[in-house]
Parts: C-alpha cells; sequence; structure tokens
C-alpha cells in the first residue's frame, strides 16, 4: 500500500489508460476465444479470481483467515437452486436472496468467532463449513441428500442459463471485474484503511477510533455476499450440485491459496492468482486424467509452504513492488505541493476553537479508582485531576500499576471500582477503546505498534481518519502532521523501516493525528539517545503549547521531570505523593518507594 | 445401553491417542498441526504394507511404526516447523496446510483411492464379557492406546527430557535458563507427537479401512477432543477422547449414524466459544 | 562446598562485558554497557526501571544477542551463544518476577534447575543442599509451585538457580513484590551462598538493600552506566538518589 502519491500526478491519467486497455482486452477474449476447453477455462479463472477476491477481503485486508468460506458457497448454491426448483424463482432472484442468506448466518455464527484467536477461529470456521456440509448431505427432504441438485436445462437470461459458453464468461467476467473494483474502492477509502490497520494492530488501530468489531462485520458481509454469489453462478453454469462439491474443504483451501501465492491484501493478487493457477490446474487434470491424480496438488501443495516461508508476498506482491518502482522511474517523484519544512510549524486545528480559553479547568477527573486481575490489587483508591493546559507526569518503581491506569482511561481494560469523567462526562465503562479517542482521549503504547506494512503517510492517515473521511484531505492533514513531526523525509516509507527514534514520532503524531484534548504518553522518551530524547521533549513541549493536555509515564527521570509542571507518584497501584517536580523530589515516601526505604536511613 | 458406552470408549481409547499427540505439539509449539490427520493415514498404510507384503500383524508393527514416525517427526520438524515457528499464525497455519495437502496427493499417488482393509485371524473376534459382546481387536487396540499413553505421561513425569517438554509448554523464558535447548526440545515433543499419531493409525488399521484421505475424517475428530479436554491438558486430551467416542456411539444410536459428526461439531464451535480452556485447561 | 569448583582465585576476572549494545524490542536498550565482576564478589547493578537492568542479565544468559559488543567469562567469549550452553558454562539467572514452573512440585522445580550436565550428577546432593539452605522448602516438596507465597517462590528460584551448579550466579531483582521482613531473609541468604564461594551479580531496585549486600557496585541509567564504585561509598553518594529520582 505504498506509492499512494500516483493520484496527485499528472501522468496518472497514463496509468488509467492502461486499465481501460487491459479490461478491454479481457472483455474481447469471450468473443475471440472459439474453443469449448480454452472458453471453459475463462469461465473459471473468472470464477476463481472472483472467489478468492472475496476471500481476500476478509483474510487479506482483514487478516481474519477462514478456511470455511465453502459454507457460504453452498448456502448461495443450495439457496438459489432450491427457490428456483420448488417455486420457479428466477436464479437472479435466488442470488440475492442466497446472498442475504449467507449474510444472516455469517452475522450469526460467523461474527462470535472473531473473538477467537487466529488458529482457533481458523478451526472454528472448518468446523462451521462441516456442520453444514453435513446437514446438506443428510436432509435430504430438503436437499436430496447426496443425490444432488441438477437444474433442468432451460435457456433464458430469466433462468440464468444459456447455450453458449460466452454469456456465462461474460457474466463472470462482469462479477470478476465487479470484485476488483470493489476492493480497490475499498483499498482507497477510510474504511480501507481501517481495514489494514486492524489487521496489523488492533490494539493501535482501537487507539486511533476504528471500530475494528463494526469493520470486520462489514467486510464479513461484502466478502460473504460475493462468495455466495459465485454459489449460485456455479450451480447455473454446470447445473449440478451435491454436499461434496459446494461445502468442500478444498474449495476453502483453494481460495486462500490463489490469493497468497497471488498476493495476499493487494487487490489484484487473487486475480494474479487465479490466472496462473486454473489453467495449469485444468491443463493438468485434462492432459494426465487420472493417471498421475494428485499431481498437481501436490505441486500446490509444495508452492504453498515455499510461498508462505520464502515468499509471504506472493507473486503479485513480487510484481507490485518491480511495478511500482517502475512506475516511480517512469512518472519521477510524486509532485506533492507541500513543501519540506524542518521548523516546528503549527498543528492543524484543535477540536474546539475556544480551547486556550479555558486554560485552568478540570479537564479529566479519576475518583476512587479500582483495578485487580484475580487475588492481585493493581490500582488501589485512585484519585486525581487534571487540568486544561497541564503537562502532567505519572512517575513510580516497577509494577506500580501505572500502565494499567492508562489502559482503564483509554478503554483497554474495564475498572473493578470508582468513577472517571472527561470533559464532566462520564467515562467509566466506556469501551471499546475507540469510543475513548472519539471522545478526545489519544494515547501512546510502551512498546510502540506501528502499522508495519502501511507507509508513514498511511499511518498516519489512519489517525486522521477519526474525524476526517474524504482520503483526499485526510492526506493533506496527515501531511501537516507529518511536517510537524519531523517525518517528512520518511513519509512514503513503510513504517517498518523506521529507526526506533523515528517510530517513536510516528506513534506520537498519529496519536496527535486524531486531535485529542487528553494525550496520554506511555514511555515516550525510553530507550532514545539524550539528543533524540531532547528532540522529542520539544516536540511535547509544542504540542502543549497549542492547548493539548498531556499526562506521561515516563521513566527517564530527568525528562519528566523537566517537563511536567505537575507529578504524581504511583507505588504498589496507590498515589503515593502529588506535587512540583521539586516537591516530589524531596518527599520522603516517594524517596523510599524508589531507593528502599533503608536508604534514607542508611545515610 | 452398556453396551453403546463400551464401544465408545473402546473407540474413545483411539481417539485419545490421536489426540494427546496433538494436544502435544499445540501446548509446545503453539501451532496446530493441520496435517496431523495425514500422519494417521500414512502410518495406517505402512502397517497395511507391512502386513500385505511380510505378514506383519499390525499391533506387532507398531513397535517399528512408532520410533519410524518418531524420527519422520523430527525431520518434518526441522525442515517445515522450525522455519515458522516466528511467523505470523497465517504463515504457520499454511505450512501445515500445505503439508497436508503434500501428504494426501503423496499417498493418492502411489496408493490410488482404493479402500484398503486388513484381515486378521482376528478380525470377526467377539468376546462375550458380562453379557456384553465385544469386539477383540478393538479392545487389544483400546488396551495399548491406553498403555502408551501411559507409558508416555510417565516419561513426561519422571524423565529430564520429559519434564523439559512440560517446562517449555509452562514457561519458555524460565525453560532457557535452565538449560534447556528449546529448538531441540520442540523438535523431540513435535516427534512425540507423530508417534503417538503413527502408534494410533497402526491400531486402527485393523478396525478400519484406509483410503488417502482417510486422515481428513479422524483429524476433525482429534480437534474437538483436543478443544473439549482443554487444548493444553494431556489429561484432557485423555479423558475428551473417551467422553467423544461415547457420545458418537450415543449420537448414532438415537440421532443418526450419519449426522452424529454434526453433534460434535456443535459441540466444537461452542465450547470455542464459551470455555475455550475445555473441561481440564489452563489459563 | 561444590566439587567442580576450579581453584579459586580471588581478583580474577569472572565476567566482563565490554561496549555491548543491545537492543530489546523497538528501543536501544544498552548503550555500551562495560563493566566486570570478580571472583568471590558480590557485584550489584542497580537502576530505576526501564534503565536496562534486566536487558543486561538477559544479553548475559543469551536470551537476547548483543548488537555488538564482546562478554567474557573464563576467558571464553559467550555473547554469540545458546542461552542453554551458557547455563552449561556456569552462569546461572534467577529471573526476574521468579518465573517458576506453576504447574509442578517444589521438587520437580528444583529438578528441573539441575537440567545442565554438572547439576544433574550432582541431583541427590543438590536437593539436600537447597532443602539445608530453604528448610521451608522441605515441608512443601510436593506443593505446586504456583500455590507458594511469594518469599517462599522467591526461595525456590533461587534453590531452582543453584541447582544448576553457577560459577557466577545472578539475581534480577529478589525483593521485588516482597514484604521488608522477607526481603531481608532473602538477602542473608544471598550472602551465605556467596560465602560458599559463588560469584553473585545483583540487579535490584532496592538501593540500599543492594549496596548493603554488595562489594562493588554500578549504576545504570537508560542503558549506560553512569557511575560505579565501592558499594559503600556509594551508598553516601547524593548523586545516586539524582540517577532514580532526577533530582
Amino acid at each position: 500500500m505504498t506509492g499512494t502519491g500516483k493520484e496527485f500526478h499528472p501522468k496518472s491519467n497514463g496509468l488509467y489508460g492502461i486499465g481501460v486497455l487491459a479490461i478491454l482486452a479481457l472483455a474481447a477474449l469471450p468473443l475471440l476465444v472459439r474453443n469449448e476447453f480454452y472458453l471453459d477455462l475463462l469461465v473459471m479463472i473468472f470464477f476463481w479470481a472472483t472467489l478468492a477476491g472475496a476471500w481476500n477481503l476478509l483474510g487479506g485486508f482483514a487478516g481474519q483467515i477462514s478456511l470455511g468460506h465453502t459454507a457460504y458457497f453452498g448456502i448461495g448454491a443450495y439457496a438459489s437452486t432450491l427457490l428456483y426448483l420448488n417455486f420457479s424463482l428466477s436464479p437472479w432472484i435466488g442470488l440475492l436472496a442466497g446472498a442475504a442468506l449467507s449474510v444472516l448466518v455469517a452475522v450469526f455464527v460467523g461474527y462470535p468467532c472473531f473473538r477467537l484467536s487466529s488458529h482457533f477461529f481458523a478451526l472454528a470456521t472448518i468446523a462451521f463449513a462441516e456442520v453444514l456440509r453435513l446437514l446438506a448431505a443428510y436432509w435430504r427432504g430438503l436437499t436430496k441428500g447426496g443425490l444432488g441438485l441438477l437444474t433442468p436445462f432451460k435457456t433464458g437470461i430469466g433462468y440464468f442459463m444459456f447455450d453458449n459458453k460466452q454469456a456465462y464468461a461474460y457474466i463472470a467476467l462482469a462479477f470478476m471485474l465487479l470484485m476488483i473494483f470493489v476492493s480497490r474502492a475499498i483499498k482507497r477509502s477510510r474504511f480501507g484503511f481501517y481495514l489494514i490497520s486492524l489487521r496489523e494492530d488492533q490494539d493501535g488501530a482501537e487507539s486511533l477510533g476504528v471500530d475494528t468489531h463494526r469493520c470486520k462485520m462489514v467486510a464479513l458481509i461484502i466478502s460473504v455476499s460475493f462468495t455466495s454469489a459465485m454459489g449460485t453462478f456455479y450451480s447455473q453454469y454446470f447445473q449440478f450440485i451435491d454436499p461434496e462439491i459446494c461445502f468442500s474443504i478444498s474449495l476453502s483451501i483453494q481460495l486462500p491459496l490463489l490469493s497468497i501465492i497471488g498476493g495476499l491484501g493487494t487487490v489484484l493478487g487473487p486475480v494474479v492468482g487465479a490466472f496462473l493457477l486454473t489453467p495449469i490446474d485444468v491443463l493438468l487434470r485434462g492432459w494426465l486424467g487420472g493417471i498421475f491424480a494428485g499431481l498437481n496438488l501436490i505441486v500446490y501443495g509444495t508452492i504453498l509452504i515455499v510461498a508462505v516461508m520464502y515468499f509471504p508476498i506472493g507473486v503479485g506482491g513480487w510484481f507490485k513492488i518491480k511495478w511500482e518502482r517502475w512506475l516511480k522511474d517512469w512518472m519521477g517523484s510524486p509532485a506533492i505541493s507541500l513543501k519540506m519544512d524542518n521548523a516546528v510549524t503549527s498543528l492543524p486545528p484543535l477540536r474546539g476553537p475556544e480551547e486556550s480559553k479555558t486554560n485552568g479547568q478540570v479537564l479529566f477527573e479519576v475518583r476512587s479508582l479500582e483495578k485487580h486481575f484475580g487475588g492481585l490489587q493493581a490500582v488501589h483508591n485512585l484519585s486525581f485531576q487534571i487540568k486544561r493546559g497541564e503537562i502532567v507526569g505519572l512517575i513510580g518503581p516497577n509494577g506500580a500499576g501505572k500502565t494499567t491506569i492508562f489502559n482503564l482511561i483509554s478503554g483497554f481494560y474495564s475498572a473493578d471500582g470508582g468513577e472517571m469523567e472527561f470533559h464532566g462526562q462520564r467515562i467509566t465503562g466506556l469501551a471499546p477503546p475507540h469510543k475513548l479517542c472519539r471522545k478526545g482521549i489519544g494515547r501512546t503504547f510502551q512498546i510502540v505498534k506501528p502499522f508495519n506494512n502501511m507507509s508513514v503517510l498511511e499511518n498516519i492517515m489512519v489517525g486522521v481518519f477519526c474525524l476526517l473521511k474524504d482520503p483526499r484531505k485526510s492526506r493533506i492533514e496527515a501531511l501537516r502532521i507529518i511536517n510537524f513531526a519531523g517525518l517528512s523525509k520518511h513519509q512514503f516509507s513503510p513504517a517498518s523501516s523506521l529507526t526506533i527514534a523515528d517510530r517513536k514520532r510516528l506513534e506520537l503524531a498519529r496519536a496527535l493525528a486524531t486531535k485529542p484534548d487528553l494525550l496520554l504518553l506511555d514511555e515516550v522518551v525510553a530507550g532514545l539517545t539524550p539528543r533524540e530524547t531532547k528532540e522529542l521533549m520539544s516536540i511535547i513541549q509544542s504540542i502543549s503549547a497549542q492547548g493539548i493536555t498531556i499526562l506521561m509515564i515516563e521513566h527517564v527521570m530527568k525528562a519528566v521531570m523537566a517537563l511536567s509542571g505537575r507529578i504524581i507518584v504511583i507505588h504498589h497501584g496507590e498515589k503515593i505523593a502529588e506535587g512540583t517536580p521539586a516537591e516530589v523530589g524531596e518527599n520522603k515516601a516517594v524517596i523510599d518507594a524508589y531507593l528502599g526505604k533503608g536508604f534514607r536511613r542508611g545515610k | 445401553m452398556l453396551q453403546l458406552v463400551v464401544n465408545g470408549l473402546l473407540l474413545g481409547g483411539i481417539y485419545a491417542l490421536i489426540s494427546i499427540g496433538l494436544t502435544l505439539i499445540f501446548g509446545v509449539l503453539e501451532i496446530i498441526n493441520f496435517a496431523h490427520g495425514e500422519f494417521l493415514m500414512l502410518s495406517m498404510y505402512a502397517a497395511f504394507w507391512l502386513f500385505q507384503l511380510y505378514g506383519v500383524d499390525p499391533y506387532l508393527s507398531i513397535l517399528v511404526i512408532l520410533p519410524a514416525f518418531f524420527v519422520i517427526g523430527l525431520a518434518i520438524q526441522r525442515i517445515t516447523i522450525q522455519p515458522v515457528l516466528n511467523s505470523p499464525p497465517l504463515n504457520q497455519i499454511f505450512t501445515t496446510i500445505g503439508l497436508s495437502i503434500i501428504l494426501q496427493n503423496v499417498a493418492l499417488f502411489f496408493f490410488k483411492a482404493d479402500y484398503r482393509t486388513v484381515k486378521t485371524s482376528y478380525s470377526d473376534l467377539g468376546l462375550n464379557l458380562v453379557g456384553l459382546i465385544i469386539s477383540f481387536p478393538r479392545l487389544i487396540a483400546f488396551i495399548l492406546a491406553m498403555g502408551i499413553i501411559a507409558a508416555l505421561l510417565i516419561y513426561l513425569k519422571s524423565t529430564y527430557t520429559g519434564m523439559a517438554i512440560r517446562a517449555l509448554a509452562q514457561e519458555r523464558r524460565a525453560s532457557m535458563l535452565m538449560g534447556i535447548d528449546v529448538y531441540k526440545t520442540y523438535r523431540i515433543a513435535f516427534g512425540i507427537g507423530i508417534a503417538c499419531v503413527g502408534a494410533a493409525g497402526s491400531i486402527l488399521m485393523p478396525i478400519y479401512f484406509v483410503f488417502p484421505t482417510v486422515g481428513s475424517l479422524f483429524v476433525l475428530i482429534a480437534f474437538v477432543v483436543v478443544i473439549l479436554g482443554g487444548y493444553n491438558s494431556l489429561i484432557g486430551s485423555l479423558i475428551g477422547g473417551l467422553i467423544i467416542g461415547v457420545i458418537e456411539g450415543f449420537s448414532g444410536f438415537f440421532i443418526s449414524p450419519h449426522l452424529k459428526e454434526a453433534v460434535y461439531f456443535v459441540i466444537f464451535i461452542f465450547i470455542l466459544l464459551f470455555k475455550p480452556t475445555g473441561l481440564f485447561g489452563r489459563r | 562446598m561444590p566439587i567442580w569448583a576450579r581453584d579459586f582465585e580471588e581478583g580474577n576476572e569472572v565476567l566482563k562485558l565490554e561496549k555491548v549494545i543491545t537492543h530489546y524490542g523497538d528501543v536501544q536498550a544498552l548503550q555500551k554497557v562495560s563493566f566486570k565482576v570478580e571472583e568471590g564478589q558480590i557485584v550489584s547493578i542497580i537502576g530505576s526501571n526501564g534503565s536496562g537492568k534486566s536487558t543486561t542479565l538477559n544479553t548475559i544468559s543469551g536470551v537476547l544477542r548483543c548488537s555488538s559488543g564482546t562478554i567474557i567469562f573464563d576467558d571464553i567469549r559467550i555473547d554469540q551463544i545458546a542461552p542453554h550452553q551458557i547455563v552449561e558454562a556456569g552462569i546461572v539467572q534467577v529471573p526476574e518476577g521468579r518465573r517458576l514452573f506453576p504447574y509442578m512440585t517444589v521438587y520437580e522445580n528444583l529438578k528441573l534447575g539441575s537440567f545442565n550436565s554438572r547439576g544433574r550428577t550432582a541431583l541427590k546432593e543438590s536437593i539436600q543442599e537447597a532443602f539445608h539452605y530453604f528448610p521451608i522448602l522441605a515441608e512443601r516438596k510436593n506443593q505446586m509451585a504456583g500455590t507458594l507465597s511469594g518469599g517462599e517462590q522467591q526461595m525456590l528460584a533461587i534453590g531452582r538457580g543453584l541447582m544448576a551448579k553457577p560459577r557466577l550466579l545472578m539475581l534480577d531483582e529478589p525483593s521485588l513484590g516482597l514484604a521488608p521482613l522477607v526481603v531481608e531473609q532473602v538477602f542473608e541468604t544471598v550472602k551465605r551462598i556467596n560465602l560458599q564461594k559463588i560469584t553473585v551479580l545483583l540487579v535490584e531496585q532496592d538501593v540500599f538493600q543492594a549496596l548493603a549486600l554488595a562489594d562493588r557496585a554500578y549504576v545504570l541509567e537508560n542503558g549506560a552506566i553512569t557511575m560505579e564504585g565501592r558499594a559503600e561509598e556509594l551508598l553516601n553518594n547524593p548523586q545516586v538518589k539524582e540517577a532514580y529520582i532526577g533530582i
């Protein structure tokens, strides 16, 4: 997902030209190819491309690896066929009905499974598809069981059956193009950014205001609809379905296989995979017949393992990188109009215009907060206030509970007692974390969570999308923030290539992009060299100057003591001191907590 | 009625043996071996050919198959599993799936799709004990399976390597600090897991039939057993295996011989959603 | 008296780190750290959170690999070898937070401590020694480690470490989460262990206890050593407080 500067560039029209040509070429193929065998091949290529693309939306973009997609394929096939055979309902309507049913099933059964971790989610999807297969096989009254359903041939567009393969080819092509179009639209939209961000790091995404549950659900619905539609198509093309075909685990495996080999998470990856593997498969089976049955799959299995181990980006991914490099050379560097300015410029305007006038008022308040994990009391009877415009430092010895407090404030943990108020509104118990981001609480994480496979620009755009929906405007905002944070040099580089110091800046800039009123910084300067620390500290100071209230956890004492106007000291989950840095530094309880009771006495 | 329970238990013993290998692998290496069923299939073929070509009784060929499969397990771990131990789950899932595809089709290629069975002198022998009819081969199968499981549990409890395997499943960092060679232990754990399922295949051969995709049938049952018993509990796999054996017997009788699988898949999904630690699982 | 020990030489450098840089996840946790430990000493590394204390021990133990620099143990370079080989060589770490095997008994935890070849041959003897140091463990021999109290767990963790027959025993924050009285007992025990000619490297946040026990100490701040010297000197140095609290 790099090189998104294309859109601003005058030569980008050339790209559209190439795309149109490709579509025209594809559209011409069914007319040009006369041989039945090759025509059938074409149909199957488009068919698999659509199915793989649908799977890729959920598995590639959103990172939810389903191994049971055949369930929805089967539902689509059986629903439309049964409606047609029993009620003479046009399979086109049946297609929609099947899709609707699949979506219903997905939402009620598939969706709760998102809670499970990857391995278990995959298992659950397999089990679910198996249950459906068994149902289809043995509910003979409905499905005729293993006998399958035969659709008597009746040509006519209303019957979704044709006497020539060209028609089927065009329909399949139309679906494939629709799939590509939808994928592309999603990828460039806010929704697409959100999906990829939640794949990369779900917690990070939530902290930036991404409603991960809703996004997964939408991706599931779209994915399932297309899969189901292809089930209907299959039934109309082959005019015969049975439980073994429609609910087959090898279909479930074929979809991710095509996507992985073609390039997981890319728009054209599944298409590339289908174009590469379908012909090989069909031709192999056609030529070798039953003699070498299984040979093609042995090859697939090996390709799969090799791909997964050594070429995780897939053939399509490899091509994409070559393509983008060639593009860069051909078009020159994208001409983004904003200048690279290393001086700290002003931030984009804050949420509300009157913020700075109300400095000194209580912005955030915690009362008698409690949190325990099993028998361990992590936070006990904690109360404090934070006033608008302050920089407050939260310090305390190891295991004191500071990150737990942050997690409580930002919605990652739920409190066991006490109250929290933000802007005078009660926020205790508000969850999931994205809701707190939208209220105006932003945070960074102790161990930074960059979206590794997205560029720096895209990372920050995810944050900007919290308030801005349009990708173009979002990009401009993001660029302003990149300038402010001093990351201009790296704006198109993938986040994984940054140094630690820059990753910390990225984390900070990303949180800033959500325009928080209260910014929680968790050990931002940990592990930086003195010079990097100083640079980051000055950025923090200018953030504060813009009117953003800051609460920071820090162990680098010199930094936190220098920056903070006020310090709160936590030990064993309780507040043991509060005051200016100087006061806290002399506080007996604090010294005891850090250095051990004997230290003062020993002197 | 009691007959159903007994039959279920006898079959459950084999399920337990298959599943315990899976649990061991998941507990220690934290990957789900989607190819587990294929190793069962391969060992069944091995037992079949040993019988067909050399007349070796499947229950005796365990002596050869168990160590052989241990070595195979070591090799497979080194080649395919070790490289992806630190990769994202997607890569791990598809590595074992790829392996599964390869093994299934290699078997298809060499052995063809026909069903094969082994008929020994006692294949149809039934014993009459306390009024119940017990199939002799099933009884032997059960005894052998329990024996192997018992031996495994004792090994894990009392030998240094066995303890290292248990330690690694509980606390990886501390295991390293004890001087345990983590990667070597991973290999051994995987090897043992495969040896178990290899033995299970040998035991299963006389009472079932083999074909290239027989593994898929049994591995799904094994998944259910593992989740039911608790994904990191070996005892759980033992008990879970017996329970599923009995459930299968009952649902086969009362509901329908064909829908019995659906019953335990539904159980499976329920457990995953509502009590993911299963009966004996921890954390 | 351990039978495997070489001839004990005072002043002999047992462990030496030179300009070690370690990256831990995202952070450059150790920045050109250099220090040495002499035979028979108790050396303490003190510093506040995030200063890199655990990272130092984990780098020595091989759990983390340093990006540059050298670590020398008894004239052998150990910075590139696997963790289990480092234990075999004679460096044993009692990790932060104890990290016992929760579902194994006290006895099993101890036995696992003797996993390396030296430890195994001396198993029976070592168990007796462990019970001698920590009588409470003998009482709770068959109890699950996860059910012990904090102090008992720490005792077990140290006992487990001793089972490996270390030449250099490293302890990571043994006082963490323990009541003051128990902390005193733990440090008492460390002293007794040292008297048995086992060299100790102690990482601690409780500055007083650490400096009271140690012969020599180093102060880590943000991954770099900022102060060093004899423990009693550092105890009276106001800069130590500044290192911790910043003021």
